[in-house]
């Protein structure tokens, strides 16, 4: 623990008090003004549903109501659906990276394959090239030869193994100490063995972190889900968000209605994994 | 050992592939067959009435209009038992993007919503139809010749228009008669930019601004489009097919934008365009624009809810009045014309045969009932003798003045002259986006002078087209 | 990341590779095959494509034209000059957020602490779609949208937030400071959790105060985070895209025009595909050499 960094008033709590009442405060005025668009967002999402344009400008909506939820859900037959879809793309693609990422990390940390560090190299510069010239040749790919506009197929494969994580585990496996793998090796244990006796019970945080951040980028995603759908009933939520705002007007609050709605299962897992996320976030990092 | 290992692995592994495998196997027997489907079609279209499946891609034209398409579709497809067609809906935001990609990865689809500023950089692609050489001649003799001059790049017509769109001005009639003017004689004869400057001089007042134009991000581009008539600019190119943005016209307009901007009849801030009928409709202006004959639906639902007390604060009761533009002297009265249009597309192994099918499904939805239906929802008359004859059947709920102005600027629409090539018109959008509109910005946010801009577009347009090219003195 | 080096010399030693690359390639099978249809493909196809003017039916070859077209552009260099802008601003300074935010949450209890991260981690969740919405209202120009509310509450002047070339890119910064500091935030403070103690008995023997063992101690040994970070971020930061697309649309005066929003706009409104993949190519040649230079300038306490 880091907290020697505060050590000056262990011996005087008044002092000690009235320091950690001021950073609480900061902390909190800070939060607060970082967490003002998502109140603005959560107030509005209880407004008319109607379209506004912006000369609504109040910080609370004049009358509350739930009308908007029921709005979002009457304005398309497939609103429900949008988010069903975004949690099946979302778990797939999170299953297939922690499964393929995972091994794929171990292996460029852990393993001594021929090629490795060009490999590993090549994955890297994959991160780099700028994804809006990569959408035109991978919609060919999809829909010219592999035939699957509107399918969970199509909407999870190109995501389902990203350089981002393959970096994180090959981060997370770099700090597990080698000796622990020799040691086994010298017992005569296969790399199988090694890695499901050994590696898999100490990746529980990796597990967890690269399954959340992935949720929370693939949630998010819309340019992708909006090339390959062409079915309203194949629409990710965010694809079916963007059809509230129109040319001459948006239905402001349906739309904040919906955003929340769709922010609820981030919410929800956030909390359930945050012991394991707010550690983990940062091995990728530190370890190296 | 390690080899035994290596092998369980590598079965591990495959088993995980064809896991993957069959799923997305499942997921292609709910979806895919139609698109299989698809490309059998257009295989076997050689095939007498061979089946074929035509998509379209389907903006909100007017409200709904994607299921609007499947409902005419499946009418269409009763005398046309072998056509399928697939509807893919869009939003006003992406549809170009998705448009766009699917041109570019050689699978456009068949039918595509599109405005007429567009279509040169879709016809570069080598997207386009020959529409003379796929349909009809008495197909092609139900539009007015007038307005296919719209839809002509390098003397070939590559769409028919669905409408063109009377974009000028609209205000509040109580405010602009109280501020002394003469609504009905300006609905009818148009008005002169002095007598405008008058009027929304005496319209401002506490809390309420004579003119409001909407004018953040891209819609500046309006600014040019539907503003240019004030300085007599109707288009990016004259009859001679010179650039028309670099005449002594465009300096007059730049002008007259650095006037009313800091005239303080109108914000100077920016006005995001779902504000500006708002803002209208609460009184916060007296004019509006762009406006389109369209808002007087808007104004009436917003007036009985207001006489019913369903009304958001701050809306009031108002009669909408569609205005022409005003004009400076010398310019001839003219109003800019927003050619929305469906446009047929090709990709690199589409059949003679299923380009037939496509081009008379077209004509179907371009024509009759289908494009009186649009018409009606825009307010606008149909631009082919089928539409207007449906259109006869349908009650239009329009203040009679509004009919007279919508007349009366259809009467002066200007044309684009013709013969000019894709290619021109793809770079007059280019310069569009990349100069005048940032530039417009830059004299809006008052950071730029009328002159700097001025010399800034012709510099950028004369390197582009050539200054040969490009028109120096006043036209018009 | 060194005792790597350990098992290679082992595995040279016995000269027998094959087993343990046999192994390898079958870990990371699943990942190249992934990896090579997905992002190999189609980045090759966009360098063929940016040697190309490229139409769907019949491209043609142009060899260097659209890269020399690229540099001799102004508005690639005024993109490029926007990126390098937002990036040097928003990088470092979010680092330097994050890192304060970190040590201010240090002295908390871990409920304490686990509200703060949770409070600054939740806009992370929030649609971007939704919120860039939320952001346009604020940043509303007329006098009352919530920005000029609160200019006109301290008695400053109203803003033309997201219309002026002076406060466009501001405007642009300010949201991400206040919207994306999260995840820096957690990885800083987990880096602040794993300094030992007696770094800082030793420090206090020594009288060192406060902001002593912050400089000494801390910020060194966050070193390896913060160039991990560094990396990261530039990388994001020299792609960014959907705030200009969203907000300002590269307005006013293209002084918001991203690098990112260039090649979009190439690619999908103008249709100059091959244009947009040769600058996609620059761009990216661009960003590795920057993360080399990172790597260079910092040691590799980091791999890669």
């Amino acid at each position: 623990m880091a907290s020697g960094l505060y050590s000056q008033y262990l011996d005087k709590p008044a002092l000690r008090y009235l320091r950690n009442g001021v950073l609480c405060l900061l902390l909190g005025l800070l939060g607060l003004v970082v967490l003002f668009p998502l109140i603005y967002m959560f107030c509005w999402s209880f407004g008319p549903n109607a379209e506004l344009a912006s000369s609504a400008y109040s910080i609370f909506p004049k009358v509350w109501s739930l009308d908007s939820y029921k709005g979002f859900f009457d304005f398309s037959e497939y609103s429900l659906r949008w988010i069903l879809n975004s949690l099946i793309v979302a778990s797939g693609t999170v299953v297939l990276n922690v499964i393929f990422a995972g091994l794929a990390g171990y292996a460029f940390a852990k393993i001594n394959f021929k090629g490795r560090k060009w490999l590993f190299f090549l994955i890297l510069m994959g991160m780099m090239i700028p994804y809006q010239v990569t959408q035109v040749p991978l919609y060919i790919l999809f829909v010219n030869k592999f035939h699957m506009t509107n399918t969970y197929t199509a909407l999870i494969l190109p995501g389902c193994c990203t350089a981002y994580n393959i970096f994180l585990a090959k981060q997370f496996f770099g700090g597990i100490p080698t000796a622990l793998i020799e040691n086994a090796k010298v017992e005569g244990a296969g790399q199988l063995r090694i890695f499901c006796s050994i590696i898999l019970p100490l990746s529980k945080t990796v597990m967890a972190v690269t399954a959340i951040t992935t949720f929370m980028g693939n949630w998010n995603t819309f340019f992708w889900p909006f090339l390959i759908t062409s079915d309203a009933s194949m629409y990710t939520i965010q694809v079916g968000l963007k059809t509230f705002a129109y040319a001459n007007g948006t239905l402001f609050s349906p739309m904040m209605a919906g955003a929340v709605i769709s922010a609820l299962p981030m919410f929800i897992l956030f909390f359930a994994l945050q012991k394991y996320f707010l550690e983990g976030v940062t091995i990728g990092a530190v370890k190296g | 050992m390690k080899k035994i290992v290596a092998l369980l692995l590598a079965v591990v592994m495959l088993l995980g592939l064809c896991a993957c495998g069959s799923t997305s196997e499942k997921n292609e027997d709910t979806k895919a067959p139609e698109q299989t489907a698809a490309n059998d079609a257009s295989i076997e279209t050689e095939k007498e009435a061979a089946p074929d499946t035509i998509t379209v891609l389907a903006p909100p034209v007017m409200n709904d209009y994607a299921n609007y398409v499947r409902t005419a579709a499946e009418e269409y497809v009763k005398t046309h038992p072998n056509i399928t067609v697939e509807v893919i809906e869009t939003t006003w935001a992406d549809h170009q993007d998705k448009m766009t990609t699917m041109c570019l990865a050689g699978e456009a689809p068949d039918i595509s919503y599109s405005e007429t500023g567009w279509l040169g950089t879709y016809v570069e692609m080598g997207v386009g139809v020959d529409l003379k050489e796929y349909m009809d001649a008495d197909m092609l003799a139900d539009y007015d010749e007038g307005t296919l001059s719209y839809t002509t790049l390098d003397d070939t017509l590559y769409a028919v228009p669905l409408y063109i769109s009377i974009q000028a001005l609209g205000g509040n009639k109580a405010m602009l008669e109280e501020a002394g003017v003469d609504v009905e004689k300006v609905q009818s004869q148009g008005w002169s930019y002095d007598e405008f400057l008058e009027a929304i001089k005496n319209g401002t007042k506490d809390g309420t601004w004579g003119f409001v134009f909407a004018n953040q991000g891209i819609t500046t581009a309006d600014f040019v489009n539907i503003f240019g008539g004030v300085a007599g600019l109707t288009g990016s190119f004259s009859d001679e097919l010179k650039y028309a943005y670099t005449s002594e016209n465009m300096l007059n307009l730049l002008k007259v934008m650095e006037e009313i901007t800091s005239s303080g009849y109108m914000p100077n801030y920016t006005v995001a365009a779902g504000e500006r009928l708002v803002m209208l409709q609460k009184g916060e202006t007296m004019v509006t624009g762009k406006a389109m004959p369209l808002f007087e639906t808007n104004c009436r639902t917003s007036t009985a809810a207001v006489q019913n007390g369903t009304a958001e604060e701050g809306f009031i009761e108002m009669e909408y009045v569609f205005l022409p533009m005003p004009t400076l002297d010398g310019v001839k009265a003219n109003c800019y014309g927003g050619g929305g249009l469906l446009v047929p597309f090709r990709n690199a192994n589409t059949t003679d045969e299923h380009l037939k099918n496509v081009v008379e499904f077209y004509h179907y939805l371009s024509s009759g009932q289908c494009a009186a239906d649009v018409c009606d929802a825009v307010m606008l008359p149909a631009l082919c003798e089928s539409g207007r004859k449906a259109q006869e059947n349908s009650e239009l709920v329009q203040s009679e003045g509004n009919a007279i102005a919508s007349a009366y600027c259809t009467s002066i629409l200007v044309a684009p002259p013709t013969g000019i090539t894709a290619e021109q018109s793809a770079n007059a959008e280019t310069i569009l986006n990349e100069v005048i509109v940032p530039k417009m910005e830059a004299l809006i946010a008052g950071e730029a002078t009328a002159e700097e801009v001025y010399k800034i577009i012709c510099d950028e347009a004369f390197a582009l087209f050539g200054e040969e090219n490009c028109e120096t003195g006043l036209i018009g | 990341m060194r005792k790597e080096k350990a098992p290679r010399t082992l595995a040279k030693k016995q000269f027998r590779f094959t087993a343990e690359d046999g192994t390898g390639y079958l870990f990371i099978l699943f990942a190249m095959v992934i990896f090579a249809i997905f992002t190999v493909y189609p980045l090759v196809s966009a360098v063929i494509t940016s040697f190309q003017k490229y139409k769907p039916v019949g491209s043609e070859w142009i060899a260097l034209e659209n890269y020399k077209a690229t540099l001799k552009n102004a508005l690639f260099w005024k993109a490029m000059r926007n990126t390098v802008i937002y990036t040097v601003i928003t990088v470092p300074v979010s680092q330097l957020i994050a890192f304060g935010i970190a040590i201010m949450i240090m002295p908390f209890q871990k409920k304490t602490q686990t509200v703060f991260k949770a409070i600054y981690y939740i806009p992370a969740v929030a649609s971007g779609i939704a919120l860039s919405v939320v952001w346009q209202w604020i940043y509303s120009s007329s006098p009352s949208g919530l920005a000029n509310q609160i200019m006109t509450f301290f008695g400053l002047p109203t803003q033309n937030w997201l219309a002026s070339s002076k406060t466009a890119m501001l405007s642009l910064i300010l949201m991400v400071f206040l919207s994306s500091q999260g995840q820096n935030i957690i990885i800083y403070i987990a880096a602040l959790m794993g300094i030992d103690n007696s770094y800082f008995e030793a420090a206090e023997i020594d009288g060192a105060n406060f902001i002593e063992k912050v400089i000494y101690i801390v910020w060194p040994l966050c070193k390896p985070t913060t160039l991990f970070l560094l990396v990261t971020g530039v990388i994001n930061s020299f792609q960014v895209f959907v705030n200009a697309y969203m907000m300002t649309g590269g307005g006013p005066d293209n002084n918001t025009t991203m690098i990112g929003l260039l090649i979009f706009n190439n690619a999908f409104k103008y249709g100059k595909y091959g244009l947009a993949c040769a600058q996609a190519v620059l761009l990216t040649i661009v960003i590795a050499a920057l993360t080399a230079l990172q790597f260079k300038l910092n040691g590799d306490d980091v791999e890669y």
